[in-house]
């Protein structure tokens, strides 16, 4: 059961498809598995399909439609297959990597502090975004840290809790520069989620920095 | 202009008989649409006019996948150019954003007939309602999120609003588009 979604803002950007990229993966990866924000997505999705009626039409070439036609009867590039294998790190068994990420690329599992790895995600359209994941082991915490910007979770696997709030498997988290959380994954299991931050990540203390320093975030 | 059930029977005669004249009244209702649409969003005349093209050649070859139960045509629609304008403009990969596709394509020969498509026109009836009740400044809000190229920024611009109010601003809306949903009866 996911207790945690994203914001009204979020959901109306994934459906008029004016988010940025890293943004748009955090979004559709919490969509994908949240049964209820599917709803609400196609409710904004209707919205915008009614607006679309509604626009007054624009002249097309005179062409257009013979042009079209002429597009479908030429053959098709066959689509390749998309594979996740291997292009993302390795999952503990029976999770699996959600469909927004099947673009992406990511650097194998690197050891970050004891108990900490994480793995740089770049996404083929925004290289730049701060896209990332995070695996905690069991009853380890990550550094207390903020953001200069806003930071968006995706749990994909276990469950944490950062003093605020208990985060499980499919919840979403939004927390920027007011927030000060150091997340801990529960004693029961180790946690991953896919983060992203749109500032940088401002940790506490000079060991916390290093770590930060390390992460380029 | 057709209506709701008009539009779905053309998708519908394109998936199962490939029904070219059937194409051609669904490019002659929505191309001209799509095309104003992403003029809209700022994109240039001969650039929407491809793009336009390319959206109908999608609704051609995915009409298999169309599902009435899910969305009315003009959502489906809508979702395909927005997913082609973003792959234009690289800002996300929307492939993932209509979601259902992978599913769609699996149960392709099981079309639901056309007493089951109730609910998606349902829905599509209630928004319609809904976003016509929404007073004026929410239903610019809503407008502008879905044609402005930079949405949050003409928003703080049309309303006179600092930009980091925007986003409760368009909190706002959303929850009173919902709101008013809940009110319709069904």
């Amino acid at each position: 059961m996911t207790h945690h979604h994203p914001a009204d803002d979020l959901l109306l950007g994934l459906a008029a498809g004016t988010l940025t990229s890293g943004v748009a993966v955090l979004t559709a990866s919490h969509v994908e598995t949240c049964a209820h924000c599917r709803d609400r997505l196609l409710v904004l999705e209707t919205a915008g399909g009614t607006l679309l009626e509604n626009l007054t039409p624009e002249s097309l070439s005179s062409d257009a439609l013979a042009r079209t036609m002429a597009a479908i009867d030429a053959p098709q590039r066959p689509l390749a297959a998309k594979k996740t294998e291997g292009r993302l790190p390795q999952a503990p068994e029976g999770m699996q990597w959600p469909r927004a990420l099947s673009d992406c690329v990511a650097t194998p599992w690197r050891w970050i502090g004891p108990g900490m790895r994480w793995s740089r995600v770049t996404l083929p359209s925004d290289p730049a975004a701060k896209l990332f994941l995070l695996r905690i082991a069991a009853g380890r915490k990550l550094a207390m840290h903020t953001h200069a910007g806003m930071e968006l979770t995706q749990v994909l696997y276990g469950r944490f809790h950062d003093g605020r709030d208990h985060f499980a498997a499919g919840d979403f988290d939004e927390t920027d520069d007011s927030v000060h959380h150091q997340p801990e994954a529960l004693a029961s299991g180790e946690c991953i989620c896919l983060a992203y931050v749109g500032g940088k990540v401002v940790f506490k203390g000079m060991l916390a920095r290093t770590l930060g320093a390390i992460m380029g975030m | 202009m057709p209506t709701s059930e008009e539009l779905n029977g053309l998708a519908r005669a394109v998936a199962v008989q490939s029904d070219r004249q059937a194409f051609a009244v669904l490019f002659k209702h929505f191309a001209p649409r799509i095309k104003s649409y992403l003029i809209l969003g700022g994109t240039g005349d001969a650039l929407a006019e491809e793009i336009t093209q390319e959206t109908m050649v999608n609704v051609w070859r995915k009409a298999h996948t169309f599902d009435p139960e899910r969305a009315s045509v003009s959502t489906w629609i809508f979702t395909i150019a927005r997913n082609l304008r973003v792959d234009y403009f690289r800002r996300q990969d929307a492939r993932l954003v209509y979601g259902a596709e992978e599913e769609a394509e699996a149960q392709a020969d099981t079309l639901p007939a056309l007493d089951e498509q109730v609910l998606a026109q349902e829905r599509e009836s209630r928004v319609r309602m809904a976003m016509a009740r929404l007073p004026d400044e929410q239903a610019l809000v809503l407008r502008l999120s879905f044609f402005e190229e930079r949405p949050h920024a003409r928003i703080a611009a049309e309303l006179g609003i600092p930009l980091g109010t925007v986003k409760s601003r368009v909190r706002l809306a959303v929850n009173q588009l919902r709101r008013l949903l809940s009110g319709i009866e069904s």
